[in-house]
């Protein structure tokens, strides 16, 4: 199969996440979109590597899946604050900084 | 059953060249460890004064393995210590030191915990200094996460303050678009040059990809897009004022200097040096964005009250002109830019010192009115808020003067002229916004009509007077008369920071 075909995908995906994260309001469906963007590029990295042959490509994505999961904790653990504040979880409500 | 691990090659480490970053990881571990003792004193006084003890030795090591000129990178070739990363580490060292002085008195490290808060600070410095030496796309993007992630919750970490919470939501989620685009970018050059190391990019370039490869152009374009988020270059600035201003002050200030040192220090190696043959084909895009950045930042400030906003907005001003010095691709905007970095490091621990010991006695918050009168009240802040203003605006005397013209003069000798023309109408048009700063200061009342900001009250602490609090952070006000008189100081005198940057422009031998 043609690497082609996986680079279109990939970039359906990065495209996916990126106008979710423009159009969705809550912060947990936005964190989702970001993992589909960063899985875009992981498909990519590993359509590469497996067209070039080394490991280089494959250690990338690998090491972007833990970088990810390290990312996601950090904005849910941001989005209990919140709610233990008691703020609307929503992100248009969040205008308090702005000017 | 003995597995045979003795078979195991190990990569050859040079242990000399890591040692600064050896200190920061331990730095961070022991600090977060002391963080959980019991007593008081542990964690208010030892863990902070063990936190600028590690970036103290840091320093040390920097300058004990400086050596200029193009060095081997360690690492299986994945991280270049050379006088490029080490430059810039000295200025995130510095200016981690900043943030621990400033943050003695702060609610940040108390809500946080002081272990973890300081922790974080070192874990980011980390990031910063693998960022500025990645030699390789995995490290730099590595770099990249281990600057972010820990900046993210250090700007939440008033936890009860709900700008601060604001703040670090909004960063995460415009931070990881911005890594996630750089990613793909980098995915793509990957992908046209089959390597991910620096070295096989450069030589790949020109022999086995076109100069105008569809995909190694669009990886470019993505990769600027996402280094762009992080330097604050306009469009991509959006998030700047919001998260300069709802986090806690201490950290505005670091992230103000440090992060845009770490991007620009990326910016360098890899278009400059990596890419630098490409350079006709990325050079007028950034030059695009250059302009525009220096535009939207300067046209953006003027409207500010927040002195935070307006030095957020500054910020995003400051990194046009400092892309200029990306733009021409010489070892003179290499130099310009190294220059630059280091008076911007000066002007702003300054003028964030300032802003922090008036945010926390003065009713008005970091509102302009808290200056009001400051120069008949309290001189020894009006001063160095006074030269740090008029040296981020560039006037002579001072090293910011200095340090725009070394970049004029970079983008004139890389046939950039007119980029030059556009700083110094950039520069003009700032003195609106840096000037009233000084007259609030020094001539009374503010009586410009702007949208006012919700007046902050003010924690009564026993036996307190405005005064009294003034005077009881004096290493506040030190930290800010030190960086003025050295701001001044390199104004007269710059050359020990030209022979500093004469060095970290050896650092990258390809260019021109």
């Amino acid at each position: 199969m043609d690497v082609v075909w996986f680079l279109v995908l990939s970039a359906f995906i990065f495209c996916i996440g990126a106008a979710g994260v423009i159009v969705r309001r809550d912060p947990l469906v936005i964190l989702l979109c970001l993992e589909l963007m960063l899985n875009g590029g992981n498909l990519a990295l590993i359509a590469f590597a497996r067209m070039h042959g080394g490991e280089a490509g494959q250690i990338f994505a690998l090491i972007v899946m833990v970088i990810a999961a390290c990312e996601v904790t950090i904005g849910l653990g941001m989005i209990v604050a919140m709610y233990r504040n008691r703020l609307r979880i929503d992100v248009d409500e969040m205008s308090e900084l702005r000017g | 059953m003995i597995l045979p691990l003795a078979d195991v090659p190990a990569p050859e480490i040079d242990y000399r060249e890591l040692s600064p970053i050896m200190a920061t990881v331990g730095g961070s571990i022991v600090v977060l460890m002391v963080g959980l003792l019991r007593s008081p004193f542990a964690r208010r006084t030892l863990v902070p004064a063990l936190t600028a003890v590690t970036l103290l030795a840091a320093i040390g090591l920097t300058i004990w393995i400086w050596e200029p000129g193009d060095r081997e990178p360690i690492i299986v070739r994945a991280l270049a210590m050379d006088t490029l990363t080490l430059g810039v580490s000295i200025l995130f060292f510095v200016s981690g030191l900043v943030t621990i002085v400033l943050s003695l008195r702060s609610d940040a490290p108390r809500e946080a915990g002081h272990g973890e808060y300081y922790s974080l600070l070192l874990g980011t410095i980390t990031g910063m200094v693998v960022l500025a030496g990645a030699e390789n796309l995995i490290t730099l993007f590595v770099g990249l996460e281990l600057l972010s992630i820990p900046l993210y919750v250090l700007c939440a970490t008033e936890l009860r303050r709900r700008t601060s919470l604001e703040s670090g939501l909004k960063y995460l989620i415009i931070g990881s678009v911005g890594s996630a685009t750089l990613l793909y970018g980098l995915a793509l050059i990957y992908g046209a040059a089959g390597s991910t190391q620096f070295s096989g990019i450069e030589t790949a370039i020109g022999e086995r990809v076109g100069l105008s490869d569809p995909l190694l152009l669009t990886g470019i374009a993505l990769a600027a897009t996402g280094l762009a988020f992080k330097a604050s270059v306009a469009p991509f600035h959006q998030w700047t004022p919001d998260v300069y201003q709802g986090a806690p002050t201490p950290i505005t200030a670091f992230m103000a200097v440090a992060t845009k040192a770490a991007a620009f220090a990326v910016f360098l190696r890899l278009f400059d040096s990596t890419l630098g043959l490409s350079q006709l084909q990325w050079a007028p895009a950034l030059a695009a964005l250059a302009t525009a950045t220096i535009v939207i930042g300067n046209v953006g400030a003027i409207a500010q009250r927040s002195l935070k906003r307006l030095l957020a907005w500054s910020g995003v001003a400051q990194a046009g002109y400092l892309l200029a010095g990306v733009v021409v691709a010489s070892e003179l905007g290499l130099r310009a830019t190294a220059f630059y970095l280091a008076v911007y490091l000066l002007m702003n621990a300054a003028a964030f010192a300032v802003v922090v010991a008036r945010e926390r006695v003065s009713e008005h918050g970091d509102d302009l009115a808290s200056l009001e009168l400051l120069g008949r009240t309290q001189p020894w802040l009006a001063w160095p808020m006074t030269i740090a203003m008029l040296s981020l605006a560039g006037f002579p005397a001072t090293a910011g003067f200095i340090g725009k013209f070394y970049l004029i003069d970079a983008s004139v000798a890389g046939d950039y002229t007119w980029l030059g023309i556009v700083i110094v109408v950039g520069s003009v048009v700032s003195l609106v916004y840096y000037l009233r700063v000084v007259a609030v200061m020094w001539m009374g009342r503010y009586e410009v009509e702007l949208p006012g900001l919700p007046r902050r009250r003010v924690k009564p602490v026993a036996g307190w007077s405005p005064e009294a609090d003034a005077r009881a952070q004096p290493e506040v006000a030190a930290v800010a008369i030190v960086f003025a008189a050295a701001t001044i100081a390199f104004g007269l005198a710059p050359d020990p920071l030209f022979d500093a940057a004469r060095d970290v422009g050896t650092a990258l031998s390809n260019l021109r």
